[in-house]
């Protein structure tokens, strides 16, 4: 058959040869029966197909109906499924098994690999196409959130750590809260909630409401311990308990704890407190009835044996954010923290109530140091410049070149103005958290105003 | 031309045939992955285990004493001969058993003592005699003025065999006599025991006890011999440190298992304050002159004395 012109090349659809074109109208569509594989050389079939059916309907146009790229692939799709083989049919429903084998591209019986191969190929590539889209819309829908479930489950690790956040303190009792003392503590919190569910950990925010029962026994401030032990209970699976004050901002959402602290323990903390000793303890203990890991400087150097790290400020321990591993030995120290034969005898000294004993107990028991380790303070407990000593020392204080995990507003209470020291590091920790999008974003405005500046 | 293409291989074959032979052929493979991957897994597994076990047991070289007797001489007060029959009645019986004395001297700790009450000594004795036997699992702390008086009997079966202790554990009593609301625990278990000891009328008896090597004696000793405690001025310094100490601290008590006191602590009939059947009778493990040291009319060598005779008597007749 001839056809009347030779068919225009369709968009996305190939050359077809009009010589060999079949135009006799008596194939009925649905007579492919056994043609296996009715979209072998798609292209070419549905060029012919296209130019059929401009034929019959009269007008010469290229029509847009099932070019689209859905149709297409759904065609190649339906192809590989193996009932479309037995019953095969076109999608457009139009087939022509006479043009099979008459092609100029597959000539005689060598057909049949070459045209395999290239279905294969495009099915293949085709599936390839297919996955990365759904691992693309997978990424950036589901990515985040897949990772903290992932990293919240028994194989993240996430589930081995539970951030105690202090808040409301002394709620209702001593002081009102104003205004800027509610925005101090909803975004504190929400500061750690956020970093919490980036890595999958436990959050707890303890009411530090304050209590009849603790100030009836003097010990306001010993319940830091209670609540630990507390929540020690409430987290049967978890390992670490990490307690943050409320004045205090994680800088680097980044860092997780793993990364940040504890798969590099050894490295980073130190034992030996002449390292920094600014309170003058007498390390290591001397007593000459000691064992040799209570004697030795650096107790017994694994560090699977630390069980409580803190870190230390100009003027002592510091307590504002400080790890505790469940373990015996920390339910010991726990349970010994307070006491009434020595609180009673050194209340009117120890200003800082439970830092202060903890010192004391530090100094004078032996079996404490041993599990006890310190890390250099900006790791986990940075101070704003000026917060402690004469405010310059570059191991205290916060520097944002120096991308400190977390900034502690120690004493910001007295005299300072948390909130709007919050809200300063609030604001330079958004900056520092940008994604990527956000960066592109500013750096295409920052073209754009450049550009339009310019001209 | 109706049939262009040439005919497939199996026409008849069910259209299914191919993939689900191949399934086949997937499952098999699948499962010889997952044995290798399962018996991989086990070996590796077993390996760690080999070399967890083969690097994380420290030697112990044979011959280790697993108990020691531990003793506080303060020789500048007591003569030398007193001192002598001591260590003569306290080596005898650690020859029986294989188990070591470890006999401290007062003096050594005076600086640590930091002016506080010589008896208060027990503490870093104790711990002193952990740090020079880091290998032996219990220390049996007994006081100067006492002796062995049926050295037959060994701590292990007259004590510290674990169904021997199961059945003297006092449960549920009150921790300091004579009505403390604090109890030792009632579900305490023998092998959670660390710490053994006895009650008098009175107080816990800090001169007689038993307590094992670990994490828990170094945690109770250092909390004990706290500075605190020691310049606090209670009436009976250490024994009274140990009785506040154990009813205010649940972790101290956790491991604390009360015995009858004529087990390890029987008092002399000059004694005062023995316990309900706290007197020693024939055959009791020790006697204890009780007191002998603080109250001045009476004479640690005299009491001593006749129970000395019979000691050796008795040891030279076996």
């Amino acid at each position: 058959m001839s056809l009347s012109r030779s068919p225009s090349p369709h968009p996305g659809g190939g050359w077809s040869s009009p010589g060999l074109t079949p135009g006799s109208g008596t194939s009925t569509p649905h007579s492919g029966l056994l043609s296996p594989n009715p979209l072998g050389s798609s292209g070419i079939s549905w060029a012919a197909a296209k130019a059929k059916s401009d034929e019959v309907r009269g007008y010469p146009s290229f029509s847009t109906r099932n070019n689209g790229f859905f149709s297409r692939s759904k065609r190649q799709l339906s192809a590989t499924l193996p009932t479309f083989r037995v019953t095969s049919r076109s999608p457009n429903g139009y087939i022509d098994k006479d043009e099979f084998g008459r092609q100029p591209f597959s000539p005689g019986k060598s057909w049949r690999p070459f045209g395999f191969g290239k279905t294969m190929l495009r099915r293949r590539r085709l599936r390839l196409f297919l996955v990365l889209a759904v691992v693309l819309v997978g990424y950036i829908f589901f990515w985040s959130s897949l990772m903290e479930r992932y990293r919240r489950s028994s194989f993240g690790g996430g589930h081995k750590f539970v951030i105690i956040l202090e808040s409301n303190i002394e709620g209702g009792v001593m002081e009102l809260k104003g205004a800027r003392e509610w925005a101090v503590e909803r975004n504190s919190v929400k500061n750690k909630q956020m970093y919490a569910s980036e890595w999958g950990y436990e959050l707890e925010i303890v009411n530090m409401l304050a209590k009849k029962r603790y100030s009836h026994e003097w010990r306001e401030s010993w319940e830091k311990v209670d609540i630990i032990r507390e929540t020690m209970r409430k987290h049967p699976n978890a390992e670490w308990f990490w307690w943050v004050d409320l004045n205090t901002w994680i800088m680097e959402y980044s860092y997780s704890l793993q990364d940040h602290i504890f798969n590099r323990l050894d490295e980073i903390a130190y034992r030996d407190i002449n390292v920094y000793n600014p309170l003058n303890i007498t390390h290591p203990p001397t007593g000459p009835y000691l064992d040799e890991v209570s004697r030795s400087a650096e107790g017994d150097g694994d560090p699977s044996s630390i069980n409580f790290i803190l870190s230390q400020d100009c003027s002592g321990f510091s307590l504002g954010s400080f790890l505790m591993r469940r373990s015996v030995w920390t339910d010991r120290l726990l349970d010994v923290w307070w006491d009434p034969v020595m609180y009673e005898q050194k209340h009117m000294e120890w200003e800082h109530k439970e830092q202060d004993a903890l010192e004391y107990l530090y100094t004078n028991e032996p079996w404490i140091r041993s599990h006890v380790a310190f890390l250099p303070q900006r790791y986990i407990n940075s101070y704003p410049p000026g917060a402690c000593g004469d405010g310059n020392d570059p191991n205290i204080h916060y520097a944002e070149s120096g991308k400190d995990f977390m900034v502690n507003l120690a004493g910001c209470n007295y005299g300072r103005d948390c909130w709007s020291e919050l809200w300063e590091y609030r604001e330079l920790s958004n900056v520092i958290n940008r994604t990527w999008r956000d960066t592109m974003r500013e750096k295409l405005e920052d073209l754009y105003d450049r550009f339009w500046k310019h001209t | 031309m109706q049939f262009a293409l040439p005919p497939r291989r199996n026409l008849n074959a069910p259209p299914y045939i191919r993939s689900s032979r191949l399934s086949l052929q997937r499952r098999k493979q699948l499962k010889a992955v997952a044995i290798l991957g399962f018996a991989l897994l086990t070996v590796f597994f077993l390996l760690s285990q080999f070399f967890y076990t083969s690097t994380g047991t420290a030697a112990v070289s044979a011959g280790t004493p697993s108990l020691v007797i531990v003793t506080v001489l303060d020789r500048v007060r007591w003569s030398d001969t007193y001192i002598q029959k001591i260590i003569k009645n306290r080596e005898d019986y650690a020859k029986r058993h294989g188990y070591t004395n470890f006999f401290a001297n007062l003096s050594d700790y005076e600086s640590s003592l930091d002016n506080a009450p010589k008896s208060w000594g027990v503490v870093p004795a104790v711990r002193h005699a952990m740090a020079s036997h880091p290998h032996a699992t219990h220390f049996f702390y007994l006081d100067v003025h006492a002796l062995f008086m049926n050295p037959s009997k060994s701590l292990d079966s007259h004590l510290l065999g674990k169904s021997r202790l199961d059945s003297l554990m006092l449960k549920d009593v009150p921790v300091v006599p004579p009505d403390s609301i604090i109890k030792t625990f009632s579900h305490l278990k023998p092998q959670d025991v660390d710490l053994i000891m006895t009650t008098d009328s009175e107080d816990l008896s800090s001169g007689s006890f038993i307590i094992k090597q670990g994490d828990y004696a170094q945690f109770l000793l250092d909390i004990w011999f706290d500075p605190l405690y020691r310049k606090y001025n209670f009436a009976k310094a250490e024994a009274h440190a140990l009785d506040h100490i154990v009813q205010w601290h649940p972790t101290i008590l956790a491991r604390l298992a009360l015995v009858p006191q004529r087990i390890i602590n029987a008092y002399s009939k000059d004694s005062s304050s023995a316990g309900v059947d706290g007197n020693y009778k024939d055959g009791d493990l020790v006697i204890r002159f009780f007191g002998c040291d603080t109250d001045t009319k009476r004479s640690c060598e005299k009491e001593m004395d006749p129970y000395y005779r019979l000691w050796s008597k008795n040891s030279k007749t076996e």
